[in-house]
């Protein structure tokens, strides 16, 4: 028994990571009769319910248009909310959609499901092993190393996500630094699916994405986020590291995050919201920023193609991610061309190449360069605090007059006035925000 | 050499927690793991299939999903697994289990070939009786030892064992077959691999039997069969500690301090006195 003879040690092609990018590229894959192994370091149990996030559901349809039938959504997001707040003031805008775009979801039992997906059409796939190295030969990748064990391919997928770390040997993609990097800190707060209904008012299987701005990171750029799980609410803040440094070595920050997300899960105006709720869960976690100085030169090497959060493709805009439908959509892409190589005298560097070009002629490319402006915006920590202070002041001279009230042009000359912004910087500022977004 | 390593499929520990209304542990949302203490037991049984040949099957008996944890086995060497699993084994004490095991061992060496040794861990850390190796040699009047760190084959049927106590090491000669329970800290597991994980998927080496290929008696298996009674649990609620830090001077200053700090509290005042007049003082 202890020999292995007939075991396969050359695979059509190897996926590395059970993410969505790698799933979605590996279920194609096996889809298409392609022999395909995909392997996960991780235990592939979906117990954590931290990472949950609100996930765009169009470019997942186009691999699983069974998405909205079977996977494990939460809730489907039928109100938008921002909110800017200052002290106990504060704004709210609702926006109530249409259209069923987006879910709230737990990530890795939506991971769980897309790689059950993929083991279902018949990728091979195992768990439990971390790939130490993606072998080179001549230039190309040919297989993978995990310990002892080497396992050929013709193509690998390089899925591996946010963390790089094989990328990183092979000297595609450098370490990551702190101006790229947000830290995340978030709570599920237990509370019924009755009680989220009654006080967001929405329906059975409808949710609320709520982006808060303002005071709750103390002016460290970031933001709040509040979303509606079937029964419990996560919340939290995303602060970025390399502000959130700046504000302690400054001075003006010296308490413990946790404190943070504390203060904004107490503030009146947001704990109706989980009044009696029980703490389920809490932790904190990196998150990727400014994605475009993150991709890699290129999504295609000879042998090798990158896809999902390792090729950069996240949207981030501190408190919205678009990660899981990129890194789908970029699996996607992947298999397709694969598929084309196959199909087109073989897997040379040539064929696969129309991975890289289909990637940047995808809407996710160009979203992305799109989003730069803004995510330098919301980085900027001046913009930050100004542009609600603003508006905070014109809505307290409107409204909280106690006999008289300001027109809202003199309530916006006054309140510029006492920001110190001239009406012309706040012009030509925000037309350069326009213009950068 | 064909030797049996037995596996139990536990909650990770860490992060169980216990329902303060019932006592009983929260299952929910708590991630089972192979019993830590297990797995030097499965690393000494690959060892000796290293150095001597033969095979290791993984045994338990357990409701389905921890056929992952057999997968896990599987993934660092096993050759196969064989999962015992029927609703009338459960609720099963320690007799009832150890009943099955024997059956299972029985039936391995009667179907799949001569068993020549099982292995199985120190103790759970979920249930932690320690018992399971010994009353498993008694059904099968096989010789047991445990503690062992190592085992060394000396001729066609007898093994060295060398087993760590506290205050001594022994070595004993054991005749096979034989039961062998390994100290939890006794051999460091080794990691999964690849090639082995893929064998899983494509060869499948797992058994399952459910009472009817097993045929034992359900009055002897599950709750039926065990006569362990649980008269009460007490769940020991955690001491708020006053977290308090004292530098002293010097240690007369910290004997004073330490004094007047218990002297200050009604319960420890109390134990104090009366450890002091125990001990002879007025
Ligand atoms: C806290 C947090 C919240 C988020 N919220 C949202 C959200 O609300 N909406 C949204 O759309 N996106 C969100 N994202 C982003 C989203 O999770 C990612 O964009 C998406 O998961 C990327 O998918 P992927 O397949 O590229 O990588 P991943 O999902 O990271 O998968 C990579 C996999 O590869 C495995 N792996 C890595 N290295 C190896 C190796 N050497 N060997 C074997 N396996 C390996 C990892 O274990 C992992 O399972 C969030 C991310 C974080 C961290
Ligand atoms: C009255 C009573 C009622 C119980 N009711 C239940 C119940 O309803 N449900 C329940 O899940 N448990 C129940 N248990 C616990 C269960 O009987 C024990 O967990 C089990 O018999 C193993 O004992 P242990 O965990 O103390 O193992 P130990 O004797 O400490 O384990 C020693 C070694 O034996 C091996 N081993 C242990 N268990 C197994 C196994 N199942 N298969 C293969 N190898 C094994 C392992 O190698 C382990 O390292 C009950 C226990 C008692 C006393």
């Amino acid at each position: 028994m202890n020999n292995l003879p007939d075991l396969p040690t050359k695979f059509d092609v190897i996926v590395i990571g059970a993410g969505p990018s790698g799933s979605a590229a590996a279920y194609l894959l096996a889809k298409k009769g392609f022999k395909v192994l995909l392997i996960e370091r991780g235990r592939g149990l979906g117990d954590k319910n931290l990472y949950g996030g609100r996930v765009y559901a169009p470019p997942i349809r186009e691999v699983w248009p069974e998405l909205d039938k079977e996977a494990p959504i939460q809730r489907w997001v039928t109100k938008e909310r921002i909110s800017m707040v200052q002290g106990e003031k504060v704004i709210t805008f609702e926006y109530k959609a249409e259209k069923k775009i987006s879910f709230v979801s737990y990530l890795t039992q939506l991971s769980q499901w897309m790689s059950k997906k993929a083991e279902d059409a018949g990728a091979l796939f195992v768990t439990e092993v971390t790939i130490d190295e993606i072998v080179m030969k001549d230039g190309k990748a040919v297989g993978v190393r995990s310990g002892p064990d080497f396992i050929e391919a013709d193509v690998v997928i390089d899925a591996e996500g946010v963390n790089r770390l094989l990328l990183e040997r092979l000297g595609i993609v450098e370490r990551l630094k702190p101006d790229n990097i947000a830290l995340g800190v978030k709570e599920v707060l237990k509370t019924g699916a009755s009680n989220i209904e009654s006080s967001f008012n929405v329906g059975p299987n409808e949710g609320v994405a709520w982006v808060i701005m303002g005071d709750v990171t103390k002016g460290i750029p970031g933001g709040g986020f509040i979303y509606t799980n079937k029964d419990s609410i996560s919340m939290g803040l995303v602060l970025h590291l390399k502000h959130s440094m700046n504000f302690i070595e400054n001075g003006k920050f010296d308490e413990h995050v946790s404190k943070l997300v504390e203060e904004f899960r107490f503030h009146p105006y947001f704990r109706p919201y989980w009044k009696d709720a029980i703490i389920s869960e809490y932790g904190a976690h990196l998150t990727i920023e400014g994605a475009t100085h993150f991709m890699p030169s290129k999504f295609a090497y000879p042998g090798l193609l990158i896809v999902g959060d390792a090729a950069g493709l996240l949207l981030s805009t501190g408190y919205t991610f678009r990660g899981v439908d990129y890194a789908v959509y970029s699996g996607k892409l992947a298999a397709e061309a694969v598929e084309y190589a196959r199909n087109n005298g073989g897997f040379t560097y040539e064929n696969l190449e129309t991975y890289d070009k289909n990637i940047r002629r995808s809407f996710m490319y160009n979203e992305l360069f799109k989003h730069r402006g803004a995510e330098l915006l919301m980085n900027n920590p001046v913009m930050m605090a100004k542009y609600p202070s603003i508006l905070m002041r014109v809505m307290e001279k409107m409204f909280e007059g106690e006999y008289t009230q300001e027109t809202i042009y003199n309530a916006l000359m006054q309140a510029l006035k006492e920001e110190k912004v001239g009406p012309f910087d706040l012009i030509s500022q925000a037309f350069g925000m326009v213009k950068s977004l | 050499m064909r030797i049996v390593v037995g596996m139990k499929w536990v909650p990770g520990t860490t992060s169980v927690r216990i329902d303060p209304k019932t006592g009983t542990l929260i299952r929910e949302g708590v991630p089972s793991i192979v019993n830590p203490h297990d797995m030097p037991a499965v690393e000494l049984a690959l060892q000796l299939k290293d150095t001597y040949g033969g095979e290791v099957i993984a045994l338990t008996m357990s409701p389905p999903p921890a056929i992952r944890g057999l997968e896990y086995l599987i993934g660092m060497g096993v050759d196969r697994a064989i999962l015992v699993s029927d609703r009338v084994y459960a609720g099963a004490d320690t007799l009832a289990t150890s009943y099955v095991l024997a059956k299972a061992i029985e039936k391995i060496d009667k179907e799949i070939g001569k068993v020549d040794l099982a292995i199985f861990g120190q103790e759970t850390i979920d249930s932690s009786t320690a018992h399971i190796g010994a009353q498993t040699a008694s059904w099968l009047d096989w010789p047991y030892i445990y503690y062992a760190h190592s085992v060394k084959l000396i001729d066609n049927n007898k093994v060295l064992v060398e087993r760590v106590l506290e205050n001594a090491i022994e070595d004993w000669e054991v005749e096979l077959p034989a039961i062998i329970s390994t100290h939890m800290k006794a051999l460091k597991p080794r990691p999964v691999r690849l090639i082995n994980k893929i064998r899983y998927k494509v060869e499948k080496p797992l058994i399952t039997w459910t009472n009817n290929d097993m045929k034992l008696d359900p009055r002897c298996t599950g709750l039926k069969g065990s006569p362990t009674i649980v008269a009460k649990t007490v769940d020991v609620p955690e001491v708020p500690r006053k977290k308090v830090v004292y530098k002293p001077k010097d240690g007369e200053d910290a004997a004073k301090w330490l004094i007047k700090t218990l002297m200050e509290d009604e319960k420890a005042s109390k134990a104090l006195i009366k450890a002091l007049k125990e001990g002879g003082a007025k």
